[in-house]
C-alpha cells in the first residue's frame, strides 16, 4: 500500500493495483454458503434445557390468532422452518439481561400533534379503495359465527 | 438469453445521446496517469444535471428521454420496476420545467432530476403494492411525506421499484411479482428489499431512488449494486406513506450514483413532519456545503478524524474478499489522515435474533390492518373470520406468511417476557455499546454484508442462511443510529467483477459528518469506477 507521507493521489495506485488484484486471483472463489453456516452454527444456542416452559409453536393455532387460512401443505412446509426460526431465537435466554431496561426504540422526541380533527382532502380516493362499498357502508359479510 | 448479455460488450445500441456525465472529472479513469491536470467538479450527477438545465446545455425533456431510452433498453434484463407511467406524463413535467427555466424561474434544488421509488412507499398517481398481491391494483389516495417534498423540489417520479414484499427479505426474490437482476451480473440478486431501487440506480435507469431501511434494506442493495446508499437517524426522515413493516426500526433511505447525490435526497426529504409522531424537531444541517471539489482538500483531508473499525465484522462467517476490502479501506482512511483502530462491541452478534423477535412481532401487528375490508385485494366468504383468513392466505407470499406466525407466537401471552421483552432489553445493551464506541471514535466502519451478491435462488429455502446476511445491518437499526455506505472495492464474479461496500455509522443526527467524510472517501477514491459492465459502454461517452 502507498506509504503514510503519500499524497491521496498517490494513493489512487494502490487501488488500481488493489482492484487489479481481485481481479486476477483465482482463489477468491469460494463458497459463500458454506462460510455463513460456520456463523450460524457458532451463534444458535440449543434453547431445549432453558425453554421447557414455552410450548413449541403449533402453527395451526397461530394461523388462527393471525388470520391466515393456511393449506395443510402450507402448514407442513412452514412448521419445520418457523421451529428452526424459534430455536434460534432462543438464545437470548442464555444472555444475563438482570437490570436491563427493555427500549421501545431508539431515542425521539414525544411530538404529538394538537388533538384538532382536519378534513381529509381525498376522500372519494379513499372510498374509492374499498372492495366492497355501498354507500355509505362498508360492506362486510355475516359477523358472527356460530361455532 | 442470459449467455449472450454475459459477454463484456454491453448493449451496444444504446443511443449517444447525450453525454452522461459533464464533469471533467470523468477523465480521471484508467487511462490517465495518477496526478490531476485540471480540477475537476464534484462527481454528482444532481449537480451536474442542475449546471447543465440552468446553462441551458440541455434540457430537462432531452435529459429525461435519454434516461428513458436506457431505462427501456436494460429493464427486461433486470426488471427492477414494478409500475412506469405512461412517457407522456413524464414528459409534460419535463417540459413544464423547461418552460420555466427559460423565464428565469427558480427551480429546486431537484429539477429535473429523475427519482425511482420503492413500491412500500405511497404515491397517489402510481400503484404502490407493497410487492405483495395484497395490494395488486391498489392506489393510495396521499403521497408519502418523502415523495411530496422530492417533487415540490422539482423531482421527477420515474416509476415504483421492485421489493421484497412489505420489506421482508434480503433478495428481492420475494416479490410477488418478479425477481429483479444485479446489473452487474444478471445471475444474481441485487440484494433487498430494496434490490429494485439499488438496481435502477446502477444501471442509471434514474439518477436517484428511494428505498425502505428496517434491518439493511437500503445498505446491503447498495453494496450488492456498487451503488451508494444512505439509512438516515429514525425520526430525520418522515415515515408517513411508508407502508409499516417494524414501526420502531422502519426508515425510508436514499440510493445514488455518488455520495452527494444521495445526501442531496436525503436533505430534501428530512425534517419534522406532524403526520409522523416518531419524526424529529431537530434541525436539518445544510449537508450540501461539504459537497466541493477534491481539488479543494487539504493534503490530509481528514486529519484527527477517529475511525473505529468493528473487529466482530471481519472475522469468522465473513468472507476473505470482503475483509480484504475494508481493510484497503481502512489503509485509504489512513493515507487522509485518519486514525484507524480496532474496536469491539461484545454484544454485536445477539443483534440478529433480537432484530427479528422484534421486527417479526411488530410485522405480525403491522400486517393486521391488510384484512380486505378497507382496500386491497379480498376473498369474499360468507363469514367475517373466513374473508379475513381467505384474503390474507391469498394475498400474503410465504416469506410474509411464515414472519407474522412467528411474530403472533412471540407475542402470544405468557411469551412476551422469553422473547418481546428480552430483544428490547438486548436493543438496550446494543445502543449503550454503540454510543459508548462513538464516544471513542468520530465514526465506526464495517463491512455492509458478509459477502457479495448471492446467485438466485441460492438463499431461497433457508430462512437462517439469509437471516445470516444481514448480521452487519441490523444492529444500527436496533440503535437507530444513520449509516451509508458507499462502493470500496471488488471481488471475482461476474463480468467485470462484484462490488463490495464499505459501511460507516455515525452518531444520531450525524448525517451532516458522514456525508463529509464519505464524500472526501469517495472522491479520492480514484481509478475504481463503479458502473456495471450492462451499461459501460454508454457511460463512457
Amino acid at each position: 500500500m502507498g506509504g503514510v507521507g503519500a499524497m491521496v493521489k498517490g494513493a489512487s495506485y494502490s487501488y488500481a493495483v488493489f482492484c487489479g488484484s481481485f481481479l486476477r486471483s483465482p482463489r477468491l472463489s469460494f463458497s459463500i454458503h458454506n462460510k455463513k453456516k460456520k456463523l450460524l452454527k457458532f451463534r444458535s444456542f440449543s434453547s431445549k434445557s432453558t425453554c421447557s416452559s414455552l410450548q413449541p409453536p403449533d402453527v395451526s393455532r397461530l394461523a388462527k390468532t393471525a388470520q391466515i387460512s393456511l393449506t395443510p401443505d402450507e402448514i407442513e412446509e412452514f412448521a419445520p422452518k418457523i421451529q428452526q426460526v424459534i430455536d434460534w431465537f432462543g438464545q437470548l435466554q442464555d444472555v444475563d439481561l438482570q437490570s436491563v431496561e427493555p427500549s421501545i426504540r431508539a431515542e425521539t422526541e414525544n411530538n404529538l400533534r394538537d388533538n384538532v380533527p382536519e378534513t381529509f382532502d381525498h376522500r372519494d380516493a379513499m372510498i374509492g379503495a374499498v372492495p366492497s362499498y355501498e354507500d355509505p357502508y362498508i360492506k362486510v359479510p355475516r359477523v358472527l359465527s356460530m361455532d | 438469453m442470459i449467455l449472450t448479455l454475459q459477454t463484456p460488450r454491453p448493449l451496444s445500441r444504446l443511443p449517444r445521446f447525450l453525454p452522461f456525465s459533464t464533469n471533467a472529472s470523468i477523465t480521471l479513469n484508467q487511462s490517465q496517469p495518477a496526478t490531476c491536470t485540471s480540477p475537476p467538479p464534484p462527481h454528482s450527477q444532481i449537480l451536474s444535471t442542475r449546471h447543465s438545465l440552468l446553462s441551458r446545455q440541455f434540457s430537462a425533456a432531452d435529459l429525461l428521454r435519454s434516461h428513458l431510452n436506457r431505462l427501456n433498453l436494460t429493464e427486461p434484463h433486470l426488471r427492477s420496476f414494478l409500475h412506469l407511467p405512461d412517457p407522456s406524463d413524464l414528459l409534460a413535467q419535463a417540459d413544464s420545467l423547461d418552460r420555466r427555466i427559460a423565464a428565469g424561474e427558480d427551480v429546486g434544488p431537484l429539477a429535473g432530476v429523475l427519482v425511482a421509488v420503492k413500491d412500500n412507499i405511497c404515491t397517489a398517481d402510481m400503484p404502490s403494492t407493497g410487492g405483495s398481491r395484497i395490494l395488486e391494483g391498489y392506489r393510495p389516495p396521499f403521497d408519502a411525506t418523502a415523495v411530496k417534498r422530492a417533487k415540490e423540489l422539482g423531482a421527477i417520479v420515474v416509476g415504483k421499484t421492485n421489493l421484497d414484499e412489505f420489506g421482508m427479505g434480503s433478495t428481492t426474490e420475494g416479490s410477488a411479482f418478479q425477481v429483479t437482476a444485479n446489473p452487474w451480473d444478471l445471475s444474481r440478486v441485487p440484494g433487498g428489499s430494496s434490490g429494485g431501487s439499488a438496481a435502477a440506480v446502477s444501471a442509471r435507469q434514474c439518477v436517484v431512488s428511494l428505498g425502505s431501511d428496517t434491518g439493511g434494506s437500503v445498505r446491503q442493495p447498495a453494496s450488492f449494486c456498487g451503488v451508494v446508499g444512505l439509512k438516515p437517524t429514525y425520526g430525520r426522515v418522515s415515515r408517513f406513506g411508508l407502508m409499516a413493516y417494524a414501526s420502531s426500526l422502519d426508515t425510508i433511505g436514499c440510493f445514488g450514483s455518488s455520495v452527494a447525490d444521495a445526501g442531496i435526497l436525503l436533505h430534501a426529504i428530512s425534517g419534522h413532519d406532524r403526520f409522523d409522531a416518531t419524526s424529529s424537531n431537530q434541525d436539518v444541517p445544510n449537508f450540501l456545503s461539504h459537497f466541493v471539489s477534491a481539488s479543494s482538500f487539504e493534503s490530509k483531508p481528514l486529519k484527527g478524524l477517529r475511525v473505529g473499525l468493528i473487529r466482530e465484522t471481519i472475522g469468522d462467517g465473513v468472507d476473505a474478499g470482503v475483509i480484504s476490502a475494508i481493510h484497503s479501506a481502512a489503509s485509504h482512511f489512513e493515507e487522509l489522515g485518519c486514525s484507524v483502530n480496532e474496536v469491539s462491541l461484545p454484544s454485536f452478534s445477539l443483534g440478529l435474533p433480537a432484530y427479528y423477535i422484534l421486527a417479526s412481532s411488530e410485522s405480525s401487528s403491522n400486517l393486521s390492518r391488510y384484512d380486505g375490508i378497507r382496500y386491497g385485494n379480498q376473498v369474499y366468504a360468507d363469514e367475517l373470520d373466513s374473508l379475513y383468513g381467505s384474503s390474507r392466505a391469498n394475498g400474503f407470499g410465504s416469506e410474509v406468511k411464515m414472519r407474522i406466525l412467528m411474530g403472533t407466537y412471540a407475542l402470544s401471552a405468557g411469551y412476551y417476557d422469553a422473547y418481546y421483552k428480552r430483544a428490547q432489553q438486548v436493543r438496550t445493551i446494543i445502543r449503550n455499546s454503540f454510543t459508548e464506541a462513538l464516544n471513542q471514535n468520530d465514526i465506526l466502519i464495517s463491512p455492509a454484508a458478509p459477502s457479495p451478491a448471492y446467485k438466485i435462488g441460492e438463499k431461497k429455502n433457508d430462512p437462517l442462511a439469509m437471516y445470516a446476511g444481514d448480521i452487519m445491518t441490523v444492529n444500527v437499526n436496533l440503535a437507530g443510529l444513520p449509516a451509508l455506505v458507499l462502493p470500496c472495492g471488488f471481488v471475482e464474479g461476474g463480468t467485470a467483477g462484484l462490488p463490495i461496500g464499505l459501511q460507516m455509522i455515525g452518531a444520531a443526527f450525524g448525517e451532516e459528518e458522514l456525508l463529509r467524510v464519505g464524500h472526501i472517501f469517495e472522491q479520492t477514491l480514484e481509478n475504481c469506477r463503479f458502473v456495471p459492465p450492462i451499461i459501460a459502454e454508454d457511460i463512457a461517452s
